[in-house]
């Protein structure tokens, strides 16, 4: 058990740090050799490498902790943890020389796709013989979150890829978008709600507020998430009744967002001053945080008339950090401090480490979060006013900067993690952890 | 067990008509007819456009460029329809412009300007953070050249510059203000009316002859515009009108709105109407500008200090 464990962990936090690097280079933007093909990698490392990877190892904690039984095969999640691996290599060689298929979130190639699907298909087997073979009746929501990512992103990715279709232009584009925004809705956004259903209440040891609410919240991204592709090309000449689809069902998101952070701000309810105290919960809350203002932001931006002024300019790239840098990322940091220990049975080498990792985190994302939005805003004002490029250009040139200070920040934060991690892990064994303390018992979650 | 069974039919169905409805759907009802302005790169072998493109996607260019213009987006040229993309696969729509649209670049440029920007960009666009791709071959280059200039270059139109839609007559506050005008932009009479106008306000950066070599100009980084460029000539008398009213943001064009009333602006349309030529005169010398001529101020009495000349 414990060898998975470690290398997973270990090889996440390796993967992670690699991926990372891509970033002071994204957000160098001061003028560099083959920016665009460190921007593939940026965004193939950070969404595949390191979030996707840290979510399947988190999943492999939390699915067997949930069902109170056995992972079904520890060889095909070894398995798919070198099959993931491989395919990051091969990303990595291939994106940065331009061997893309030039489709945004889509870029790998036909080969390394394969392995995408092969390796997303025999872990959700895998999830799911646990989740057949559990122990409790019940299954709790977290858990429903699980299997229907599992079951979206394997779907969802297969149609996205189009490798082995040609569609016309526009056609491409519509289809390129569902896979596009369903990446982070039937996959970062289900699976990160997941662990923050896994997380709060036992970080907070208070029972969830509702499970009632858990499951509106669940029916409603089942329902409304998928078809928002399109507002993503909202002012480009495909079919008005889909933007309509999109843009409706954009707005009606509001309605699992709205439920599901009640849940969560309930659950918190009294226990706000643990995050003093207790790292992984601030993470975790801050994710929370997070989420609330991405998904306020999300269908507001989405609406015809502000997408008319806010639209191509660097808020949306911003909108896009505070997802999945400021929501999903956080959470899955905050997963990994609270799991490694229980996994390992070794507290963290650092907890000075973790602290420092969760002011340059948060800070830096701050940072990147303004001088993105700002530089958004003089983007937009820019176009709609009819001021020429190289002019607005010169104005947000100080933006540019800021976002690289942010972006060092980060990756600093992170390399102090897996620093931490790596401390943690293969440290010469204390006395202490010869006889190993005993696991902390799960606190029981009452559904 | 029920409800496990229950769901995960539930799920199954409900993923299985936001597929059908948001990704078979479109691709069944949406099926656009080619345009003529479209680039068809199987059937056409536009020099080697078609590997140009490959060069484009490669590189990635569509991370910072995005190739459809929308309504608002004024100077990109004419709207693209639906059937323009029908051989555009993969699609370089592009999601977030950190550079200009490029959906009418074809033709905007020389080729030669092209490949030094594509070189260089600084050494033709000062200020530009646009990566070097010095690295590419000679071959892509040359490609991807070929490429750019295809980029739109179908979608011909005579006019291509339209005022906002507050100074148009699809609006009620366009409509008042025509209604208001009271002069006859096309009347030699009214640009005679408004050359005054023009040596007054304009010409200090415009210059006299409006080829934009006022004294002025020399000490502006951004240049006042050259009205000799017959470019000007696809200029509606609406979009001069704005451009007099609102000034150029970015520029030190100001909005002579706060100066100037509104009859006043029409006849300086009048005049400014008259100046572009078949042939843009140049201005690349420093004799060609405008020299201001020593104005003659009235001599004070009792005047105690001498104005300093710099001769001794």
């Amino acid at each position: 058990m414990s060898a998975l464990w470690w290398s997973i962990w270990g090889m996440g936090a390796g993967l992670f740090a690699a991926a990372e690097f891509a970033m002071p280079d994204l957000v160098h933007n001061v003028p560099q050799l083959s920016m665009p093909h460190l921007r593939m990698w940026h965004v193939n490392g950070v969404a595949i490498g390191w979030l996707s990877m840290g979510y399947v190892g988190a999943m492999f904690h939390m699915v067997p902790t949930l069902c109170k039984t056995k992972l079904w095969s520890e060889r095909l999640g070894n398995f798919t943890m070198w099959a993931w691996n491989l395919v990051m290599v091969g990303a990595f060689c291939t994106l940065l020389n331009g061997n893309t298929e030039g489709r945004e979130y889509a870029e790998l190639g036909a080969v390394l796709d394969v392995f995408v699907v092969i390796a997303l298909v025999s872990i959700a087997f895998n999830i799911y013989m646990t989740i057949i073979n559990r122990k409790v009746k019940k299954l709790y929501v977290s858990l429903w979150y699980f299997l229907g990512s599992l079951f979206w992103f394997p779907l969802v990715y297969i149609i996205g890829q189009r490798t082995f279709v040609a569609l016309p232009g526009l056609n491409d584009a519509i289809v390129g978008w569902f896979y596009g925004h369903n990446i982070l809705g039937m996959w970062f956004t289900t699976v990160g709600v997941g662990m923050m259903y896994f997380l709060l209440p036992r970080l907070t040891q208070a029972p969830l507020y509702s499970h009632g609410l858990s499951m509106l919240g669940f029916w409603g991204i089942a329902l409304f998430y998928a078809p928002t592709g399109t507002h993503h090309i909202l002012q480009s000449p495909v079919p008005e009744w889909l933007k309509a689809i999109a843009i409706i069902s954009s707005i009606f998101l509001l309605v699992p967002v709205l439920t599901v952070l009640t849940n969560f701000f309930m659950t918190m309810k009294g226990k706000w001053g643990m995050v003093v105290t207790d790292l992984p919960l601030r993470f975790a809350a801050t994710s929370c945080m997070f989420y609330l203002i991405t998904c306020v932001q999300g269908p507001f931006q989405a609406t015809r008339w502000v997408n008319w002024y806010l639209h191509f300019t660097q808020w949306v790239v911003g909108h896009a950090h505070l997802a999945l840098l400021g929501t999903f990322s956080f959470i899955l940091t905050s997963a990994f401090y609270y799991s490694i220990p229980r996994l390992t049975g070794r507290e963290w080498y650092s907890q000075g480490l973790i602290r420092g990792h969760y002011w340059l985190k948060f800070l830096g994302f701050l940072l990147m979060m303004v001088s993105l939005t700002t530089a958004g805003l003089i983007q937009s004002a820019g176009w709609a006013f009819g001021v020429p490029v190289d002019q607005w250009s010169l104005q947000i040139r100080p933006y540019w900067f800021l976002r690289e200070l942010s972006g060092i920040m980060i990756l600093l934060g992170q390399l102090i993690f897996a620093y931490n991690a790596y401390k943690t892990l293969y440290s010469p064994q204390v006395a202490a952890a010869t006889t190993p303390p005993p696991m902390p018992k799960p606190i029981e979650v009452k559904v | 067990m029920y409800g496990y069974r229950v769901g995960a039919i539930a799920i199954l169905t409900t993923f299985m008509i936001i597929i059908f409805s948001t990704v078979l759907m479109p691709m069944v009802l949406f099926n656009p007819e080619p345009t003529k302005t479209r680039n068809d790169y199987t059937v056409e072998k536009i020099a080697n456009a078609h590997r140009g493109r490959q060069v484009y996607v490669r590189e990635g260019c569509f991370y910072c460029h995005t190739q459809f213009n929308r309504l608002q987006d004024r100077g990109y040229g004419p709207l693209v329809r639906a059937g323009d993309y029908v051989f555009e696969t993969p699609h370089q729509l592009g999601t977030a412009r950190t550079g200009p649209d490029l959906t009418n670049e074809g033709g905007r440029m020389s080729s030669e300007w092209q490949k030094a920007h594509l070189i260089n960009p600084r050494a033709v666009k000062p200020g530009s953070i646009m990566p070097s791709f010095s690295y590419l071959s000679d071959r892509d280059m040359n490609d991807l050249v070929a490429y750019i200039q295809t980029l739109g270059n179908k979608r011909k139109s005579t006019h291509f510059v339209e005022a906002p839609d507050e100074y148009r007559n699809t609006t009620g506050a366009g409509q008042a203000l025509l209604n208001r005008k009271t002069v006859d932009t096309n009347a030699t009479a009214s640009a005679n009316a408004g050359r005054g106008i023009y040596t007054q306000n304009c010409a200090v950066c415009h210059g006299l002859e409006g080829w934009g070599n006022g004294p002025n100009a020399i000490t502006l980084e951004k240049k006042p515009a050259n009205f000799s460029r017959p470019f000007y000539k696809q200029y509606p008398d609406e979009f001069w009108f704005y451009r007099i009213s609102e000034g150029v943001a970015g520029t030190r064009m100001p909005r002579f709105g706060e100066v100037l009333t509104e009859e006043q602006r029409w006849y300086l349309v009048a005049y400014l109407k008259t100046l572009p030529q078949s042939k843009e005169i140049t201005i690349d010398n420093l004799n060609q500008l405008n020299k201001v001529e020593q104005i003659k101020l009235p001599v004070l009495t009792n005047q105690q200090y001498e104005p300093h000349t710099g001769d001794e």
